[in-house]
């Protein structure tokens, strides 16, 4: 008995190691200064020259590190149980970690490019539980793999229900969406990194200009300039194309981060379950169970507007925690794509969601939107702002009143990128400011629902309606008070007559 | 076995038409005694902050901080008015498949939940509840940040009663998937 016991547990392969390194890599990034702090003491109590002393730290830093990456390999074991898998790990804390497979909500992998030579992937659980309870098994054959999957997915509840018309070496498997080199452009271009980017160059080069301006009026640099043949023009010409060249870059690395992350990115329907497969040197693959999505997102910033495009983001139930694994991106479609992903998410309990932000079966909240945000957010703050400052700038205070204009426009842009269409089972939101963003539900999911009044909305017969679904809550604000509370009562009726599973 | 029954909007039970139960009365006395303790600690900080600068700022008297005293007035006449306001606006109901919780006095919210979505409900009581004999009753839904509904100043027998009765609630509603 004992014996058989111990044979069940498996080591993976010694080229896990590879990923307890890049592990500890991250790791040692992200406290940087605590973890390399004992090196640097040995750096420099060591005697020598600088460069022999800088090829010493950084060999004992390297050799290091492999050896706790393979003594961390060594000590991982797991075992495959009948309707669960067993993980011990650790080498100082001992942990054991038991997965049931009918608690995993999605399965990942990823290949390394080294792990791609030697046909391995390293799997990891994404579980409902909290974020310790994420297993993973590094460096294991990629068909022993797919078989573990297949294993997992027989035993998920929501395909017990499907297994009497399919037999179980039969999948279903249609290819949904596949991305070429021109989507990586797009990507690249519209990432919110890219996005980030931008904004943030305004000041830094705001900054960079006043520098230089600063060191223009110096003199000597003056001189130097003119000795250098440099005119003042040709000066800040200089800047203009350093900072043109510095966007560039920055988009080319934001390209080449899409290449490295979706490159050969197709999505596939498989049964109820959902598989993204992409990426140039390591490919990362992430599953998801139809059944468990709560919410489906689609996503047009100013960028994916140019390009006519959106970015699709499913939700699964959360911990609490903003943990990335929860989300299954779909980084670019098309127009019409979202309709067919929408009516593959949602299938027949929602067949009319239209995640377009342009459609037609949007309808306004009310106006009085713009004049509790323009009360609250801009009238008040700048008139206060003046009260404040008067005393201190004088006439130079009234300033502050430019905010006044500012935020009604901005108000005024908000209520308009505010819409809501509902259908027999789901609604779908819409908001935005510079861009859109839908976000599409069934009704027999929500959680939770509040409806709230002001006494001012009290007054116009308007409410604010909150829908708490597991990924997170939703906010309708300003609808009429009637409509928002026959909502409620519907939706409750539709989550209480449901007898399906929300996850 | 499917069924779709078509519903008309006006058949379906409306959670307007409830009969709230209010807190119990006792919840007026403990947010009092609370304001009140509060009151307390912020009138003891104040005097021993201005006795302090009392002796610091001896030879300046100029440097009056009489203003400070105004801190306690506001704590005190909001803390002593508010519950009275506020305790009567808020209620429950319990129907057969959901528990609804009205709050607010300026933000009027309503908020139902239903047994088939509660994860799990916990009943907590500080030692000023249990000198009140009252309790808190907390209802856990997946999802998140704000994942759970707290009911405050229920009798503990109530909410012994509500965490028994919506855990029966819970175990019965059968799902299939």
């Amino acid at each position: 008995m004992k014996t058989t016991e111990q044979k069940r547990w498996h080591h993976t392969s010694p080229l896990a190691a590879i990923f307890y390194l890049g592990r500890i890599y991250k790791a040692i990034a992200q406290n940087a200064v605590q973890s390399l702090a004992p090196l640097a003491a040995l750096l420099f109590a060591s005697k020598g020259d600088l460069v022999g002393r800088m090829t010493f730290g950084v060999a004992v830093f390297v050799a290091s590190t492999i050896i706790v990456a393979f003594i961390r390999y060594w000590f991982f074991r797991y075992r495959i149980g009948d309707d669960s898998i067993l993980i011990r790990e650790g080498v100082l804390k001992k942990t054991q970690l038991d997965i049931r497979f009918n608690r995993i909500q999605a399965i990942n992998t990823q290949q390394n490019i080294v792990f791609r030579l030697f046909d391995l992937v390293t799997v990891q659980f994404d579980t409902a539980g909290s974020a310790k309870q994420e297993g993973h098994l590094p460096a294991i054959r990629s068909a022993f793999a797919d078989s573990l999957k297949e294993r997992i997915r027989d035993r998920r509840p929501a395909n017990a229900a499907d297994s009497d018309d399919q037999t179980e070496s039969e999948i279903e498997s249609r290819s949904l969406l596949q991305l070429g080199i021109k989507d990586m452009v797009r990507i690249g271009l519209s990432s919110n990194r890219a996005l980030v980017f931008l904004v943030l160059l305004g000041p830094v080069l705001d900054n960079m200009e006043n520098r230089i301006e600063a060191a223009i009026d110096d003199s000597a640099m003056l001189a130097a300039l003119d000795g250098a043949g440099l005119s003042i023009a040709s000066g800040i010409g200089l800047v203009l194309s350093v900072s043109i060249l510095f966007i560039l870059v920055l988009a080319i690395a934001s390209i080449i981060g899409a290449f490295l992350r979706y490159h050969r990115f197709e999505l596939r329907a498989e049964n109820n379950v959902l598989r993204s497969i992409g990426g140039l040197l390591t490919r990362h693959e992430h599953s998801v169970n139809i059944a468990k999505i709560q919410s489906l997102r689609a996503i047009q910033n100013p960028v994916l507007r140019l390009f006519r495009r959106f970015r699709l983001r499913a939700k699964q139930a959360s911990s609490g925690r903003r943990s990335k694994g929860k989300l299954f991106i779909i980084p670019i479609c098309e127009p019409a794509q979202l309709r067919s992903l929408g009516s593959e998410v949602f299938g027949d309990e929602f067949a009319g969601v239209d995640l377009q932000p342009k459609s037609p079966s949007f309808r306004p909240i009310a106006m009085n939107f713009v004049r509790s945000r323009f009360l609250l957010f801009g009238l008040l703050p700048s008139l206060l702002a003046v009260l404040l400052y008067f005393f201190l700038l004088g006439k130079a205070a009234l300033f502050f009143l430019i905010w006044i204009p500012v935020s009604a426009f901005a108000a005024w842009v908000y209520y308009r990128k505010y819409g809501f269409a509902i259908g027999a089972n789901g609604m779908v939101l819409r908001k935005g400011f510079i861009g859109y963003q839908t976000t599409a539900f069934l009704f027999r999911k929500v959680q939770r629902i509040s409806v709230t009044q002001t006494p001012r909305q009290k007054r116009k017969g308007l409410a604010t309606i909150r829908f708490f679904l597991a990924s997170g809550s939703l906010r309708l604000p300003y609808v009429d008070n009637q409509m928002a509370k026959d909502l409620r009562d519907y939706i409750l009726y539709k989550v209480e007559t449901s007898r399906r599973a929300w996850h | 076995m499917f069924e779709n029954p078509e519903i008309s909007l006006d058949a379906l039970p409306r959670v307007d038409t409830v009969d709230w139960h209010g807190m119990d009365p006792k919840f007026t006395h403990h947010k009092l005694t609370a304001s009140a303790i509060a009151f307390a600690i912020v009138l003891v900080a104040v005097a021993l902050l201005q006795t302090v600068f009392r002796i610091a700022f001896a030879d300046n008297p100029a440097i009056g901080l009489g203003w400070l005293w105004l801190v306690p007035l506001v704590v005190g006449v909001a803390g002593f008015t508010w519950p009275f306001v506020s305790v009567p606006k808020k209620g429950y109901a319990v129907r057969d498949k959901d528990i609804i919780y009205k709050s607010g006095v300026f933000w009027r919210t309503v908020t139902a939940i239903p047994f088939n979505r509660i994860q799990h409900v916990e009943k907590s009581s500080t030692p000023l509840d249990r000198h009140y004999h009252l309790a808190t009753l907390q209802l856990f839904t997946a999802g998140g940040a704000g994942g759970d509904l707290k009911i405050h100043g229920l009798s503990a027998k109530t909410a012994e009663k509500l965490r028994t009765f919506i855990l029966n609630k819970v175990g019965s509603s059968v799902e299939d998937d």
